[in-house]
């Protein structure tokens, strides 16, 4: 039909010749406006043949023949060769172009409670720049850079100012990937306690509530656990069809033991002892379940305080975890036993959390309820007794980076008044 | 002077139309209409020609475009190619075989990254003549198009052990989602 359109413009245009001269401008006109149709026609012809399934690889007009990409070293190996492939620029190490990718997390909080010299504040969380870097095939670059205002908590005793600002540098890792099987992480990582620990890390837009169970605190922010360690960490797939078997292997500095502990509990640069932590992890992720995980860790270190017996430390954990879309039910249990040499008596810190969540539309109620019991003669952290109760909150998804949440939180501890709170939180990422 | 305006009229639908139809193949990624219902307009999962596999069970097609599985068999490291946002094959893809939608796949490859168990993350072209120049140039992507762009550069999967084609294959794409 175009064909024919296209023929009868050019009689047209002969027989345009024949007009008389009153109508000679405006057929004049015309005709230029049917060479620009024209002009347009056979565009729009060229670009629909362009888009016809044929294929066209980028190194070549025709299609290669599978046969050509049997040979050997004709095809991308490489994320550089990968990017060629579609026929951008070539991602390699290259001084003029950076590899780095920066996602960023925050948050926000206005926070009130029943404490005797707390007062209501509006306070700004964690600022975390996620950093990775595809290195090469092999390797790459994860970390976790985050800032956050002091005063610091460690084992009850507080360190630094107010309102005043520092950086840590939470994950800084070197990961290479041999295969489902085996795959090595270099550097500082999150130990992989349980299950709370290596799944949120540091931001609280991926996290439900408003915060952590307090299992799973972070250590300058009272928290009991090695959540950091410095080392090297092992993990993969076991073969076990179905059942979805994984392991982590860790061997780390573990935490600092020497007095005072409040000083720095993550051995970043020094360890104050030649013995190293070890832990093993195992879990499954069973197919014919999809979003259960469930499995165990034990971690052990021996702790070196000043003037006082080595104290042994194993930290037992159990978990099972449910998590959908719209559903989600975290269940973990643990137990943290400090053994000083010479000593029959052991002391065991038992705690453990729940928390499930139903998602509705943009809203997603939630409930978690925590438990901890340490003894008060525990000798690494004194200061936790015991302590629980219910937290229940709301958390509602503004958009798809913006996270409210209210969540209000009763806390008994043994001694003291309980504490009631109202959190108010925005989580987001960018 | 009337015929020539009469021609001129002519060739304007003409430019219409093919306007139109040009539009029409960049919203339906080239399929007609009636595609939606045929073979034709199934989802077909496409590797490198070089790649061994030939198979996988529906669970394991999750597995792997969840970036739960980031090795082939033969060692290669798995590349998963995704289509932007918006085209119905990503849709179905996501429906199919993730059975998420947007936001919560986002969100799960996202998560993948934070944690380092996702160790790469999809790599995302525009078009099927994309998704094939890829997959034809990287023996470890995987990526999928509508059955009917499939052509001799890439290997189709079984699906559950069925091809595009068979009666019983279960990754349809489905008509566009209103919006």
């Amino acid at each position: 039909m175009l064909l024919a359109v296209l023929v009868s413009t050019r009689l047209v245009q002969a027989q345009s010749s024949g007009e008389t001269g009153t109508d000679r401008p405006t057929v004049q006109m015309l005709l230029q406006r049917i060479d620009q149709l024209e002009a347009r026609v056979a565009r729009l012809e060229a670009a629909k043949q362009t888009d016809s399934p044929t294929p066209t690889p980028a190194t070549a007009e025709k299609p290669r023949m599978p046969s050509s990409q049997d040979e050997a070293g004709s095809q991308a190996e490489t994320e550089s060769e990968q990017q060629a492939g579609t026929g951008s620029e070539p991602e390699r190490m290259d001084v003029s172009k950076t590899l780095l990718r920066i996602r960023g997390f925050g948050d926000i909080n206005l926070h009130g409670d029943n404490q005797k010299g707390d007062t209501t504040s509006f306070t700004l969380g964690q600022l975390n720049l996620f950093v990775t870097s595809d290195i090469s095939d092999k390797f790459k670059f994860l970390g976790e850079i985050v800032f956050e205002g002091g005063p610091d908590n460690i084992y009850g005793q507080t360190r630094g100012d107010n309102n005043v600002f520092s950086v840590d540098v939470e994950r800084m890792v070197l990961q290479y990937s041999r295969n489902d099987y085996f795959n090595v992480s270099v550097g500082r990582y999150h130990t992989a306690i349980g299950y709370y620990n290596t799944a949120y890390h540091h931001s609280t837009w991926f996290q439900t509530a408003t915060g952590r169970p307090f299992l799973f605190q972070f250590e300058d922010r009272g928290g009991i656990l090695p959540v950091h360690s410095v080392g090297v960490s092992a993990s993969g797939m076991v073969p076990s069809g179905g059942l979805g078997l994984h392991y982590v292997a860790e061997v780390g500095n573990g935490r600092a033991s020497r007095s005072p502990f409040y000083e720095e509990p993550v051995q970043n640069v020094v360890d104050d002892q030649n013995h190293k932590a070890f832990n093993l992890a195992l879990f499954a992720r069973p197919e014919a379940v999809r979003g259960l995980q469930a499995g165990f860790s034990i971690y052990r270190d021996v702790l070196a305080p000043n003037k006082s017996p080595r104290i042994g430390e194993t930290i037992l954990a159990a978990h099972a975890v449910y998590i959908r879309p719209n559903f989600e039910w975290l269940n973990e249990a643990m137990v943290i036993r400090h053994a000083p040499e010479g000593l029959s008596h052991v002391f065991q810190t038992p705690g453990f959390y729940t928390q499930i969540s139903r998602r509705f539309g943009a809203y997603r109620p939630y409930f978690r309820y925590q438990y901890v019991n340490s003894s008060a003669n525990e000798p690494i952290f004194p200061d936790v007794g015991r302590r629980q109760g219910p937290s229940v909150g709301i958390r509602y998804d503004a958009s798809e980076s913006v996270a409210l949440k209210l969540q209000y939180d009763y806390t008994s501890i043994r001694n003291q008044q309980a504490i009631s709170a109202l959190a108010l939180q925005l989580g987001f990422t960018f | 002077m009337q015929r020539c305006l009469g021609r001129l009229v002519i060739i304007g639908m003409a430019v219409s139309g093919l306007l139109g139809v040009c539009n029409h193949s960049a919203r339906a990624g080239g399929a007609p209409p009636n595609e939606q219902d045929s073979p034709e307009g199934n989802l077909a999962i496409v590797v490198n020609t070089s790649n061994p596999v030939d198979t996988l069970s529906l669970p394991e097609l999750r597995k792997v475009f969840l970036g739960e599985r980031s090795h082939w068999p033969n060692g290669r490291r798995i590349t998963l190619v995704m289509m932007e946002p918006g085209q119905p094959e990503r849709r179905a893809l996501i429906r199919e075989v993730c059975q998420m939608n947007e936001s919560d796949f986002s969100r799960h490859f996202l998560h993948g990254v934070f944690t380092g168990e996702v160790f790469v993350s999809p790599k995302t072209l525009a078009s099927p003549v994309g998704v094939r120049k890829f997959v034809f140039n990287v023996p470890g992507a995987i990526g999928y198009v509508r059955a009917s762009e499939v052509d001799s550069s890439v290997k189709v999967i079984r699906v559950d052990g069925r091809l595009p084609a068979d009666k019983e294959y279960g990754l349809r794409i489905g008509p566009p989602a209103a919006h």
